[in-house]
């Protein structure tokens, strides 16, 4: 159990006609010792490649990786001390699981054989798999190698672990409760982790910090929590959350937003904050957006629109929302509303755009300008 | 005329429809046309070899119940046995570490060349598919050259006669195990590269990261995992080198040394004319081994051509 740290990392491909592709550009991060990090980001940002050359099986074209004090760029992945758990799960098919779960304490450690299998049997009972440690992989379900999978990492005792995707080979309900145990398994090990995925909801709620990376560029590192309410751009603002922030282009116009639909008052101290910009591009949560089925529209902050589709999820209903009607293709931004309210497309209502939810962004650097208001302001580590 | 098992409107006989009566007959026809030169080497193998001019060779031989068949006799076979036996020894002795040998090597080649990632592999894996182009006729004379004249093999080999088990014509058949390794290895590569391609990156990299050396990773995943492959590799270079005559006759030449399929050659020819009994007994044994290891290996070769 140690502190990570990633310092100016980068990855630099080399294609067979010479051009270079950087994967991974700088990317800075300090791990604390039994933290659990979340590496976020769509496919091809350069997250697996950056967990890849953790585990040392990408070289490191620049930066510094350490663990524990100890700088690891050239340690083969052997003498790292690291395990890691693959998104095919990669066990050995003709190994028994605890064959497969001893395999790396044979290799590594100079235990005997009967403190490897005492060591194998408590975790197959912590990992609930007691009863399978004498059959092979293939005659288990995508739970279960899983859970040997996971029993192979945990079993190292390592200083570290990484896991690529693990979750994303299992259906809907099985992810859900594997999130929550490998949570509870984590913090009962307090081994510092390094978690990949794709996913925003694995990343908001299993990490302790979510690191965003797009296009090989770290853009924020904070607690799940800051990335949501105080995006450091306008990426990090789009990836996190479900269904997405509406994003509007809109010129400044004074203390006025004007857009191609509609115009939008601002706040002295979001005018202070917009500052020089010319072209801003308004953000506004999904779940921030008011809606009222009766009346009409009343102050600057709201809008008469009309609901295009609703997709009910059952405990709310996601609207689509527009402000183009009788259009065959209208633009629609979305909200959010209970399950409960009666909404039908075609209805009018009324959205507020509540001004301490509205969020904005320089349009041409994509930086945040002003983050909707909290009641506890936080800070977040500012990426340079 | 139609019954429950035919198809309506069909026609059937004796219950069977008329479409497998003429498959069955089909299927029989051909079972015969293939196997009919086997069972006229069997019944000519058994025949005494002085009642067999004239008899009809695919007829067992009944004389004197049937006339003009040919009397029952096993000399053929003794004949066979005591004039291969020598060249069966030689060639079990050739073939089996060969057969290994080129496995074994063509697994650890082609693990270094597809699991193991490094600088210029393709060339050199370009080189040993090459290998498999160049033809046998090629390298005749530059083999007997390399053994004869530029490797002491046959000097080397001299001290070692002492040894029990252990003949002075021997060298002829560790040179035979060298070249049929060498010449088998491309072949086995190309096998076992395209095995090894399918396997999971990631679990070699698994094993990686738990420590196994690249040694270990070989001998404790990626061996066990090649058995499939390893039967089909076994089973052909096995017919391959068993049958081989032209490297036989380069490297050995004449002499004790002789393999089977040289000794096959002469056998039962004089100038009195050809013993076709003996000829039949002799190339049913000489074949007999492949027979074997087909039968010994066939289904774990069908798991292998499917993996």
């Amino acid at each position: 159990m140690a502190e990570l740290t990633l310092d100016g990392v980068t990855k630099v491909f080399t294609e067979d006609d010479g051009n270079e592709i950087v994967a991974v550009d700088e990317v800075s991060v300090d791990i604390e010792d039994g933290e659990f990090l979340v590496l976020v980001g769509p496919s091809g940002c350069g997250k697996s490649t950056t967990l890849r050359m953790v585990a040392g099986l990408e070289t490191v074209t620049r930066g510094e990786i350490s663990l524990a004090g100890r700088r690891i760029n050239d340690s083969p992945p052997a003498e790292r001390d690291i395990a890691m758990v693959f998104q095919s799960y990669a066990l050995y098919p003709h190994m028994t699981v605890a064959q497969n779960m001893s395999f790396g304490l044979e290799e590594s450690t100079e235990m005997g054989d009967d403190e490897i299998s005492e060591h194998v049997a408590d975790t197959a009972a912590m990992m609930g798999i007691e009863d399978l440690v004498d059959r092979k992989p293939a005659d288990l379900s995508g739970g279960q190698q899983q859970r040997v999978a996971l029993g192979r990492a945990i079993v190292r005792d390592p200083e570290a672990f990484l896991m690529d995707e693990p979750l994303s080979n299992l259906d809907a309900k099985l992810r859900a409760t594997m999130r929550t145990e490998l949570q509870r398994l984590q913090e009962e090990l307090g081994v510092t982790t390094i978690y990949v995925t794709h996913d925003q909801t694995e990343a908001m709620t299993m990490g302790d910090r979510i690191a965003i990376l797009d296009d090989g560029v770290l853009q924020q590192v904070g607690t799940p929590l800051e990335c949501y309410h105080t995006p450091n751009n306008l990426f990090v603002a789009g990836f996190i959350g479900d269904p997405s922030m509406n994003f509007f282009e809109m010129d400044v116009d004074g203390d006025l937003l004007v857009g191609d639909r509609f115009e939008y008052p601002l706040t002295s101290a979001q005018s202070e904050a917009v500052d020089e910009a010319r072209r801003v591009t308004l953000g506004i949560r999904p779940e921030d957006i008011e809606i009222e089925a009766d009346g009409s529209a009343d102050s600057p902050s709201e809008f008469d629109v009309a609901v295009d589709v609703v997709e009910p999820r059952g405990d709310e209903n996601t609207l689509h929302l527009t402000f183009d009607r009788g259009v065959d293709e209208p633009v629609t931004f979305t909200a959010t509303v209970s399950g409960l309210r009666q909404l039908q497309a075609g209805d009018s209502v009324v959205a507020t755009f509540p001004p301490e939810a509205i969020h904005l962004f320089d349009a041409d650097t994509e930086a945040a300008l002003h983050n909707r208001s909290l009641d506890v302001p936080e800070a977040t580590e500012q990426i340079v | 005329m139609s019954t429950e098992t035919g198809r309506v409107g069909e026609w059937s006989l004796f219950g069977h429809s008329l479409r497998r009566v003429v498959l069955y007959g089909i299927l029989a026809g051909m079972g015969v046309f293939y196997l009919i030169p086997i069972e006229t080497g069997i019944m000519t193998s058994i025949i005494n070899p002085a009642s067999y001019t004239g008899s009809f060779p695919y007829l067992p031989p009944l004389e004197p119940l049937v006339p003009g068949t040919g009397t029952f006799s096993l000399e053929p076979w003794q004949g066979a046995i005591d004039g291969l036996g020598q060249g069966l020894v030689n060639s079990v002795i050739l073939v089996v570490p060969a057969t290994i040998f080129s496995g074994l090597l063509g697994s650890m080649a082609a693990f270094g060349l597809t699991t193991i990632s490094w600088r210029g592999q393709i060339g050199i894996y370009i080189l040993f598919v090459a290998g498999i182009f160049i033809p046998y006729q090629a390298v005749l004379v530059p083999l007997t050259q390399f053994w004869y004249n530029v490797v002491p093999l046959q000097a080397v080999f001299e001290p070692l006669a002492v040894l029990p088990f252990v003949q002075e014509y021997h060298w002829k058949l560790v040179a035979l195990i060298i070249t049929h390794t060498a010449y088998g290895l491309p072949i086995c590569t190309l096998l076992f590269r395209a095995h090894y391609k399918k396997l999971s990156d990631e679990m070699v990299e698994a094993a990686q990261l738990d420590g196994a050396s690249v040694a270990t990773i070989y001998r404790r995943i990626i061996l066990p995992l090649s058995i499939p492959m390893f039967a089909v590799v076994f089973i052909y270079q096995f017919t391959q080198i068993w049958n081989d005559l032209l490297f036989a006759l380069t490297i050995v030449q004449f002499g004790d040394a002789a393999v089977v399929t040289q000794d096959l050659v002469g056998i039962g020819v004089s100038q009195s004319g050809t013993n076709f009994p003996l000829r039949m007994a002799a190339a049913l044994l000489a074949a007999l081994p492949t027979l074997l290891v087909y039968i010994f290996f066939g289904d774990k070769f069908a798991k292998g051509v499917a993996a």
